[in-house]
């Protein structure tokens, strides 16, 4: 899959003070912040912020993601604007299965459109939380609505990217992976 | 306190509930809740419903929340009932939007309960 997100000219506009209110615009561009953008610590801080907010539990930085299941739930949230690319959250079925019912309070015994919702929002907090770190980012870069995918075998391919981030997490018996992937900086 | 209607709306059907309950927590109890899952659906409901207040998302598909607030204000639906938007998107500039369509609290994604309670009860008795 190629995510090729929108590189549309950002501007911020800046309301002058004074009597006339006078409004101009200032090209913003995040070239000059791509240390901070690109920063891993923002990531974990999003993902140890997300999980114990939404699922009371605390999450850490784990190895080398291996997925021992056939059976995975991949979410992608597409970044436009500033900043092209995406977040993408990566887990097997019953990491996915344990995150929805820890979210909703329910059981579940596949994964049904309540999990892949779940998982497609826990993507989009993700997200939001990752690009409100830096304020150039939040301000200029927006998010698409989550895309989740499920099956066995497949695989997410990114052509070049400027920069991916790309951690794997753990809580209890549970690890999952998220991947930031910027394929274009303004 | 007395029943409060509640009118949800975010495509998620997992984040309404999620709402739902932190409403719950929050002590809004008894609670009616109406769900949509995009703005045009929200708009559709207080066409039909009335509600005492309203909790919208901002990116959602079809209608987005801050088109569903400048709807409801142009067609006068809900007057004076509270809006809270509870969104991913955390910028300064997407808070001036939601309070210039209309909206009088903002909770960001994640939250806590505690956080929709302190946002939410003040609107509630000053309305």
């Amino acid at each position: 899959m190629l995510l090729n997100g929108a590189r549309g000219a950002a501007l911020l506009r800046v309301r002058g003070g004074g009597a006339t209110e006078m409004e101009h615009t200032m090209p913003v561009s995040l070239r000059e912040s791509v240390q901070l953008v690109s920063d891993p610590r923002n990531l974990d801080a999003s993902v140890e912020e997300v999980f114990q907010l939404m699922l009371g539990v605390d999450c850490r930085r784990g190895e080398e993601f291996s997925l021992n299941e056939r059976e995975s739930v991949t979410a992608v949230v597409g970044f436009g604007g500033l900043l092209s690319g995406a977040c993408v959250f990566k887990s097997g079925a019953k990491t996915a299965i344990e995150i929805a019912a820890r979210m909703t309070g329910m059981e579940f015994s596949e994964i049904d459109d309540t999990v892949k919702d779940g998982i497609g929002e826990i993507c989009n907090m993700l997200a939001g939380s990752w690009k409100g770190r830096v304020p150039d980012l939040a301000a200029n870069c927006g998010l698409s609505v989550p895309a989740v995918i499920t099956g066995r075998d497949y695989h997410l391919h990114v052509q070049a990217p400027e920069f991916k981030l790309n951690h794997t997490y753990r809580f209890d018996d549970a690890s999952f992976e998220v991947t930031i992937i910027c394929d274009g900086l303004q | 306190m007395s029943e409060v209607r509640t009118l949800i709306v975010d495509d998620s059907s997992v984040m309404r509930k999620i709402v739902e309950r932190s409403l719950r927590q929050a002590g809004l109890d008894p609670l009616v809740v109406y769900e949509a899952g995009n703005g045009a659906e929200g708009l559709d409901l207080l066409k039909a419903k009335q509600v005492d207040l309203i909790l919208s998302d901002i990116n959602m598909p079809s209608m987005d929340g801050l088109e569903f607030l400048r709807q409801i204000r142009a067609q006068n639906l809900a007057p004076g009932v509270p809006v809270v938007m509870i969104t991913t998107e955390s910028s300064e500039e997407h808070v001036k939007q939601a309070i210039l369509a209309g909206a009088l609290g903002y909770i960001r994604k994640p939250f806590t309960a505690e956080q929709v309670k302190e946002r939410v009860l003040p609107l509630l008795k000053a309305a």
